[in-house]
């Protein structure tokens, strides 16, 4: 199992197009890819999400996280293609779901 | 006593133009009914393969939404489908269904629907507003299964000649596949003036009325009803009385009939001779064909903001030009003004999630040319966007909300120094000529030196008469004061036109007021020759502009502008047009006199 910390760098955050690309990236994966916020779900509601975090496959779950612009997530894989499965997820955060073309917000 | 149910008045926000008498089509109830039984534990198997069934069904549909999304709203609207069907092989979707099956021995619907409406509770507890308006998807989602369930087709799509469709809100589905074209009217419960809804009304110049609170409860499929866009009001079971008023007001010839485009198009003068032209206000792809087919003289106003809507504000440069290069081509050699984002808490409410804070008053925070100043990233992708798409037709950039020079200097900076940077680069592009929108009240007492700064003037009325009258356009408890034809809005509207013919630029007045017919041959009256706005209205505006004489108007004007209060100015409006123009201007087309104001809701 290996486990890395992504920002959220997105103007909307999570928002459903993000969140749609996520989930097919993260499916095309046999590792169980999992999602937990950072910061201990502040906006998420109550029992919405679990300490144990969400399943990156689900888009609903995905959504649940209401993780906006500058949430901390942790993201977790586990299985025989953990590598390429967080580096892919990694990727997609680090160039914002393909949104900006010219850098992050300051 | 008769049988015949009483008229009912609702009063809402009419987001676009005219008056339709038709007949209540209910849409998209929101909750089917939905029965629970039980289902035995030799039919479990069989239970859980009609949901399986269902799914494939529904995801079946969603693919043919979102093609059809895809080509008469654009890509754009279309995502969010993708989305769905994401939201359809979600297992944690169908895993709790056909658990809810398994052990609640329950049928598919009833497990559908325990199972949505634990998400929906979920959902709406979620504090940031983008995310939470996925409610939305989500009860689109379950309510396709149900119909899936249930065997019928998708919602009748197959309307009457006279359908009004009424609903409590009309979720992105069934926006995407009504045939709107046979549409004759929306009215909807909730919604604003930058709903769905709302937009989508004014593409294809139908009247809506949206924020009717609880109209959708009270009106039932086949009823007669008449939607008042212009008046803001639905009335259910109209009498006699009311039908007899409305049916001689939409009887009017007050639409000459639909002019082809090429004789549309062909020069509008007013009876004694003053060329005005007629320009087209743009934002969805649906109201692109309106620009031909009403004979607009190009697009006068191009709201680049829908670019953005469920992108974020980062939006890049080829898309961006792909996009004004379309408009530059739909506008032709009459060309096309591009206003730079129009960015705020209204126009992008979905980007609130970007502003931590929400700004407490977005009407006066951080928007239009502030906004792109501060972002001056996304301003430059976008003025580059437009520099390169000008090679291809003709454009121009109108800055929005600027305030004074200053405003104006920074950003002509920006568009020069942009330019400089693509000629460096050996790109190819043309220079465009740079425009003020004039909205503010700042902006008209600045007039005079903006005028000799810029290329021509856009008049934005719609935020004129709200920033002027500091009267908030969606509040309906101030409604009383929103007056388009206050003296103050109309003194407004001169000095910045009379600002613009001194300095020799040309100015064009957009914004809701130019289409409307009485209100278009007062702005002749005040200065104006060059109107935006949207397509569909052309034609009327035209008709009645070319049955006119600008003298007339003038004379008119110059008393609406010693009038002290909006209410002088409405009763001198509907004297004097009444007794110049009667075929013109029926009375139902004039500002109604102000009875007293109580309104039934």
């Amino acid at each position: 199992m290996i486990a890395r910390q992504v920002l959220v760098k997105a103007r909307l955050g999570l928002h459903a197009r993000a969140a749609a690309r996520l989930v097919r990236v993260a499916s095309g994966f046999q590792s169980r890819v999992v999602l937990r916020r950072a910061d201990g779900g502040a906006a998420a509601p109550v029992g919405a999400t679990s300490d144990q975090g969400v399943d990156a496959k689900s888009i609903l779950s995905v959504l649940m996280l209401a993780a906006t612009c500058g949430t901390q997530l942790e993201v977790r894989a586990e299985g025989i293609d953990e590598d390429a499965a967080i580096n892919a997820i990694d990727e997609l955060f680090a160039e914002s779901f393909g949104e900006t073309g010219q850098g992050s917000a300051k | 006593m008769t049988a015949q149910p009483q008229e009912v008045r609702c009063k809402g926000l009419g987001v676009s133009e005219g008056v339709v008498i038709g007949q209540v089509m209910r849409l998209h109830d929101g909750t089917p009914q939905v029965y629970r039984w039980r289902i035995a534990s030799t039919g479990l198997e069989a239970e859980r393969q009609r949901f399986r069934a269902a799914v494939d069904l529904a995801r079946e549909r969603v693919q043919a939404t979102k093609a059809y999304a895809e080509e008469r709203l654009g890509r754009d609207h279309a995502y969010i489908f993708d989305a769905h069907l994401l939201m359809l092989d979600d297992e944690r979707v169908s895993g709790d269904i056909e658990r809810e099956i398994t052990v609640g021995h329950a049928n598919a619907e009833w497990a559908v629907k325990v199972v949505g409406d634990r998400l929906l509770s979920l959902y709406s507890e979620i504090k940031d507003d983008y995310l939470r308006a996925r409610v939305s998807d989500v009860e689109d989602v379950m309510q396709r299964l149900l119909v899936a369930l249930s065997g019928a087709r998708d919602e009748p799509r197959d309307l009457s000649e006279d359908a009004v469709i009424v609903a409590q809100d009309l979720l992105p589905s069934a926006v995407a596949e009504l045939d709107l074209r046979h549409a004759r009217a929306l009215a909807t419960d909730s919604g604003g003036w930058t709903s769905h809804t709302a937009i989508l009304a004014r593409g294809i110049g139908i009247p809506a009325v949206v924020g009717l609170r609880d109209f959708y409860r009270r009106a039932k499929t086949g009823d007669r009803i008449i939607v008042d866009s212009n008046r803001n009001e639905v009335i259910l079971h109209p009498s006699e009385a009311t039908l007899d008023v409305y049916q001689e007001e939409t009887a009017q010839p007050l639409k000459p009939g639909p002019a082809t485009g090429l004789q549309a198009r062909s020069e509008l003068l007013t009876t004694d001779g003053v060329e005005i032209i007629l320009r087209a206000n743009v934002e969805v792809p649906s109201e692109f064909a309106g620009v031909a087919k009403y004979g607009a003289r190009g697009v006068g106003l191009y709201r680049s903001e829908f670019l953005l809507a469920h992108r974020g504000v980062f939006v890049s440069e080829d898309v961006q030009r792909a996009a004004y290069e379309e408009i530059a081509k739909l506008a032709g050699d009459d060309g096309a003004v591009v206003r730079l984002f129009d960015l705020g808490a209204a126009t992008l409410r979905e980007g609130t999630a970007q502003f931590p804070e929400p700004e407490k008053n977005p009407a006066l925070g951080l928007r239009a040319i502030r906004f792109s100043l501060r972002n001056e990233e996304i301003m430059r992708t976008q003025v580059r966007a437009i520099l390169l798409a000008a090679k291809t037709g003709r454009l121009q950039i109108v800055l929005p909300m600027v305030a004074d020079l200053s405003d104006v200097r920074r950003a002509r900076a920006i568009v020069h120094d942009e330019a400089t940077k693509l000629a460096k680069a050996g790109r190819d592009f043309a220079e465009v000529k740079v425009g003020a929108m004039i909205e503010v009240p700042a902006a008209v007492l600045m007039s005079e030196s903006i005028a000799r700064a810029v290329d021509f003037f856009e008049l934005g009325t719609n935020d004129l008469v709200q920033y002027t009258l500091a009267v908030d356009r969606g509040n309906d408890e101030v409604a009383d004061w929103f007056r388009t034809l206050h003296p103050a809005v109309l003194h407004s509207i001169e000095r910045s036109l009379s600002a613009a013919r001194t300095a020799g630029i040309p100015a064009i007045v957009c914004g809701e007021m130019a289409s409307t017919p009485a209100y278009a041959v007062l702005l002749i009256g005040l200065g104006a020759t060059e109107l935006s706005m949207t397509p569909s209205a052309i034609p009327r505006v035209r008709g009645v502009l070319a049955g006119v004489s600008a003298e007339d108007a003038r004379a008119i004007a110059r008393d609406c502008l010693s009038c002290s209060t909006a209410d002088d100015v409405e009763d001198l409006v509907r004297e004097r047009f009444t007794a110049l123009w009667p075929d013109l201007f029926p009375s139902a087309s004039l500002p109604a006199p102000r009875l007293s104001q109580n309104r039934e809701r």
